[in-house]
């Protein structure tokens, strides 16, 4: 048997079959169904998660802004929200249970659809064949599946928008019993049932595109690739598949059991229940704390697998404008490594207050804050790797650089907030809105864009307009600060997230001008992201075309494709690979492909 | 197998699969690990209700008949590990079918492939009889009849478990006897010796035994202890 | 495709180790029946039964291992494969111990604040299965008795 005559059949050809032993180029002519539908190209697929990714963003975005209008002007009525929400604002007013609906969809909307699949999806897909030199994933048609199943899985969330109930509304982690039981609220009736098809396909859809990333990485590399010569995307990219595929199988299970105790009259979760109208439910012996465990093994890791491929690129976007190697390649391996190990150890500090052990919360305290040590460890080299640099400061630098600024800001809060004493007292606050925000919301958004403006030409071949680039960066770093800064001060005061109206509460009503602060910035920057939209949709189009091969003078293979790669990335043979990916400024050169052969008289790097 | 020899370094330095097993292998294999955490999360789940709840009912006393033994029976663990030693024997006929397959033999393939989902069969139905023998007791989701071990009322969750567990093994154990009856129709298409490998065949037999070997688990948490 | 004596000696074993691995999985299972059968007899909480229990754990181990590494072939790929499989599943470990561990905790924390699920696990149940395994149950009763009548003493 000769697994090496499968592979190089199987890559040679681009196709799908992998155990064709027929090796033929082909050239098949492509329909616009087969090239921009069904397209089992990675570089299409990428495209179209990110063109979702980004339809979700802005839905996602307009949620918040709508929530945040509520929270800033609570005594005001708006009448053309009624024109746009119909009976959820009457009079311009929107109503509590609107209100927890957008929260829901918005949280549930950006972190899977837009953070997981926008992020990793997007650029795993674009990525990984280019960087590690295959034609191809391993499997071209599973991976136009977990496309579609995405696909498939916004439909659901998206229809689920318009049920006469309305979409989910009991938080975007879906705790039961507003999540079991239909009779809790509107929004946790059909709206929950969509709530879970949606996630259940999604689950589908990142357990294909994962499976598919792993093995791409570890069996595709092309020649002279080893491990230790893959850019760090990559090594991001690969942890954020594995996290991917140990912990949604998990949450992929309490969904079942919680589909059954909504259907089928089970108490898998639900226990002692007294439900307004109703009465006494007969449901016996569940334990609500139960479903969090389950949520949360998968909700930790989670917030990994929207922070690690950001993390990647962000390495690899600051050494190759820095123009200097990364520093410390191996301990931003070594980190990436734990950090991945430590997703899947700490998922309880979610649950510090749930009624949880508090000695079995002691020792997640403790396996939380480990957390911080490979964490330091990345914002150092990040740092050290920026240190003398000739830095350029393209828009995709810029936000790289935001997003380690973010991490910072972020990260240091998630110490205060991994500590179980302090979390009796910040739970459930704007702190912890404040420090998730700005640690993997906003710094993984910083990370998307950084991806986004600094691959733009190869996926496009023209460039996004550098002067809106720098607007679209400054007015959201700075917005994402004076939005979500001050939280942390509410949060400290003890103002409680998810609530409707703080102006009735004795204690918030003075953050009434705060609030309506915050909305005012949320808005901004929201129409900022429309400006970053419009540069996208414009460029691809009327962009500045590019004109040489590698403009920004990277290392990585991808810049060794044409402009345009067709199906199959390399029109003749896949180049092979003679060093690591980091060679910046390197006995007096400014950059070295991985591509070039080692020199006799070369320095060791 | 020349790549059998090379040096351990050279295995990971591109160009190859460091494991030298082709990616449909490979994701099979990380597949069944994420499918084990599946599992793993349903069997914990129910461990963990079990170990907040302070009575649970005695397998012995639920699961103690079989068919044609009348209402009476008090036979416990008898038909159960009838099930466990078919499943086995459906595992050993799938080896031979992958080991038969690794020498190009067609005709041992197809009558061991066809023994498992023999196997497969024979399992599913008497998991069907013992769901309807139970559901005929009363037991369903949401359902209990049975007592706790020392006479106090028991929660739903026994049988909610018991279902919902048996009921996803079972489904996987049916969509692998799909997966085995297709491998048998493109064995005897000679689909595979077309190909000149029976790989396919390695990896539904993957798949089959993990079936198996989920079954090991929940047979010992449901059954034993 | 050279698929002949060379790949045998690669895969390992060949038919002679399947017939050993089916042997020893067959008296794997004959052993836990065996346990399970001896349990029955036991007290409900006894000190052995829990050790009984923990070696049908083990056997389960053991049996998982030789389907995994025979069966599977596991065994007989390259050791990083291996490693890729075995590793990531030792993070089950923390997994069920946390799980359990809280679930434990719970049931701990009804009992002395939740007077009513404390209560409810001391009422006897009045029967509900309907009619024909009456009898039985009747019969059973006794010890029933005996393991409550133990279980209020502690």
């Amino acid at each position: 048997m000769s697994n090496e005559a499968v592979i190089h059949a199987h890559a040679g050809a681009g196709t799908h079959d992998a155990h064709g032993d027929h090796h033929h180029e082909h050239h098949h002519h492509e329909t616009f169904i087969t090239k921009y539908v069904f397209s089992q190209d990675h570089k299409m697929i990428a495209k179209q998660f990110l063109i979702t990714g980004m339809f979700w963003a802005v839905l996602g975005g307009l949620m918040s802004v709508l929530f945040r209008l509520q929270l800033g002007y609570p005594d005001a009525t708006f009448p053309w929200l009624e024109d746009i929400l119909g009976k959820w604002a009457k009079g311009g007013h929107i109503s509590a249970e609107a209100y927890y609906a957008l929260v829901t969809t918005h949280g549930t909307v950006l972190v899977f659809f837009v953070l997981t699949a926008g992020l990793s999806g997007t650029f795993a897909n674009f990525l990984i064949p280019l960087q590690v030199g295959a034609r191809d994933m391993a499997s071209p048609f599973l991976n136009m599946l977990s496309y579609w199943f995405f696909f498939t899985a916004s439909v659901v969330m998206l229809s689920s928008i318009f049920v006469e109930t309305g979409p989910f509304s009991g938080g975007w982690t879906a705790y039961p019993p507003l999540s079991a039981l239909g009779s809790a609220s509107p929004g946790s009736q059909t709206g929950m049932d969509l709530w879970l098809v949606s996630m259940a396909l999604f689950v589908v859809s990142s357990l294909l595109g994962g499976l598919n990333y792993i093995a791409t990485i570890l069996n595709m590399r092309t020649k002279g690739m080893s491990m230790t010569r893959l850019p760090l995307t990559i090594w991001a990219l690969f942890f954020t598949a594995v996290l991917g595929v140990l912990s949604f199988p998990v949450l992929f299970s309490g969904f079942i059991l919680l589909i059954f105790d909504r259907n089928f009259g089970t108490s898998f979760y639900l226990s002692d229940i007294f439900v307004n109208g109703v009465g006494a439910l007969p449901n016996e012996g569940g334990s609500a704390i139960l479903y969090q465990h389950l949520f949360w093994f998968l909700g930790h890791p989670e917030v990994y697998i929207i922070l690690l491929p950001a993390m990647g690129m962000v390495s690899e976007i600051l050494s190759v404008n820095s123009r200097k190697p990364i520093f410390g390649y191996m301990a931003m391996i070594g980190s990436l490594f734990a950090i991945a190990i430590l997703a899947f150890l700490v998922w309880a500090h979610h649950m510090f207050v749930t009624g949880l052990n508090p000695f079995l919360g002691s020792i997640f305290v403790l396996l939380t804050l480990l957390i911080a040590v490979p964490s330091a460890i990345k914002v150092f080299n990040w740092l050290t790797t920026l240190w003398r640099g000739n830095i350029r400061f393209t828009p995709g630098m810029q936000f790289a650089i935001g997003f380690v600024s973010l991490f910072i800001s972020g990260g240091l809060t998630g110490i205060w907030l991994g500590n179980s004493a302090l979390d009796i007292h910040l739970h459930d606050t704007y702190f912890v809105v404040a420090h998730f925000h700005i640690v993997m919301g906003v710094a993984s958004m910083f990370g998307m864009f950084a991806g986004i403006y600094h691959w733009f030409p190869k996926m496009y071949g023209r460039y996004l307009n550098n002067t809106l680039g720098y607007v679209h960066f400054w007015i959201t770093i700075a917005g994402a600060y004076m939005i979500f800064w001050p939280m942390h001060y509410e949060g400290l005061a003890g103002m409680p997230r998810r609530y409707y109206d703080y102006s009735i509460w004795e204690s918030f009503k003075r953050f009434g001008e705060l609030n309506r602060f915050i909305s005012t910035v949320a808005m901004i920057v929201f129409s900022a992201q429309i400006l970053f939209l419009f540069n996208f949709f414009y460029s691809i189009f009327k962009g500045r075309k590019v004109t040489s091969l590698n403009p920004w003078g990277s290392n990585t293979l991808e810049w060794t494709t044409p402009l345009r790669p067709g199906h199959g990335n390399w029109p003749g043979e896949i180049p092979e690979v003679h060093r690591w990916a980091y060679d910046y400024g390197k006995d007096g050169k400014d950059f070295i492909s991985q591509t070039t052969p080692v020199g006799a008289d070369e320095s060791h790097h | 197998m020349s790549t059998t020899t090379v040096t351990p370094t050279k295995l990971w330095s591109g160009g190859k699969s460091p494991f030298n097993v082709e990616y449909g292998k490979l994701m099979m294999w990380y597949f069944l690990m994420s499918d084990a955490f599946t599992f793993g999360a349903f069997l914990i789940s129910y461990g963990t209700i079990r170990f907040s709840t302070n009575g649970w009912p005695n397998p012995n006393e639920v699961f103690r008949s079989y068919p044609f033994a009348g209402e009476n029976a008090n036979a416990p663990l008898v038909f159960v590990s009838i099930m466990t030693f078919i499943l086995i024997i459906s595992s050993v006929t799938m080896v031979l079918a992958v080991h038969a397959g690794h020498n190009m033999d067609k005709r041992k393939v197809a009558i061991n492939l066809a023994l498992t989902i023999l196997g497969g069969l024979a399992f599913l139905s008497c998991q069907a009889w013992e769901w309807n023998h139970l559901h005929n007791e009363g037991a369903w989701w949401g359902h209990n009849p049975f007592n706790n071990h020392d006479g106090t009322a028991s929660s739903t969750n026994f049988t909610n478990y018991f279902f919902t567990i048996t009921g996803f093994h079972g489904f996987h154990v049916f969509s692998g006897v799909i997966i085995n009856i297709i491998m048998l129709i493109m064995t005897l298409t000679d689909k595979f010796e077309k190909r000149g490998h029976y790989l396919m065949i390695e990896k539904a037999g993957l798949y089959w035994h993990f079936v198996d070997l989920v079954w090991v688990f929940v047979f010992t948490c449901f059954y034993l202890i | 495709m050279e698929h002949t004596a060379e790949h045998e000696e690669h895969v390992g074993g060949g038919v002679k180790e399947i017939i050993k691995v089916t042997i020893i999985l067959s008296v794997l299972t004959a052993v836990e029946l065996a346990l399970g059968f001896w349990m029955m007899g036991m007290p409900l909480i006894s000190n052995l039964r829990i050790a009984v229990k923990g070696a049908i754990v083990i056997l389960m181990m053991a049996k998982a291992f030789y389907i995994v590494a025979y069966f599977m072939h596991l065994k007989h790929e390259i050791k990083n494969l291996i490693m890729t499989i075995v590793v990531p599943l030792s993070l089950f470990v923390w997994f069920i111990v946390a799980f359990l561990y809280d679930g434990n905790s719970f049931r701990h924390l009804r009992n002395t604040y939740d007077p009513h699920f404390k209560e409810q696990s001391t009422i006897q149940a009045p029967k509900k299965e309907e009619g024909k395994s009456e009898e039985k149950k009747e019969e059973a009763k006794p010890e029933e008795k005996k393991a409550e009548e133990k279980k209020v003493a502690e």
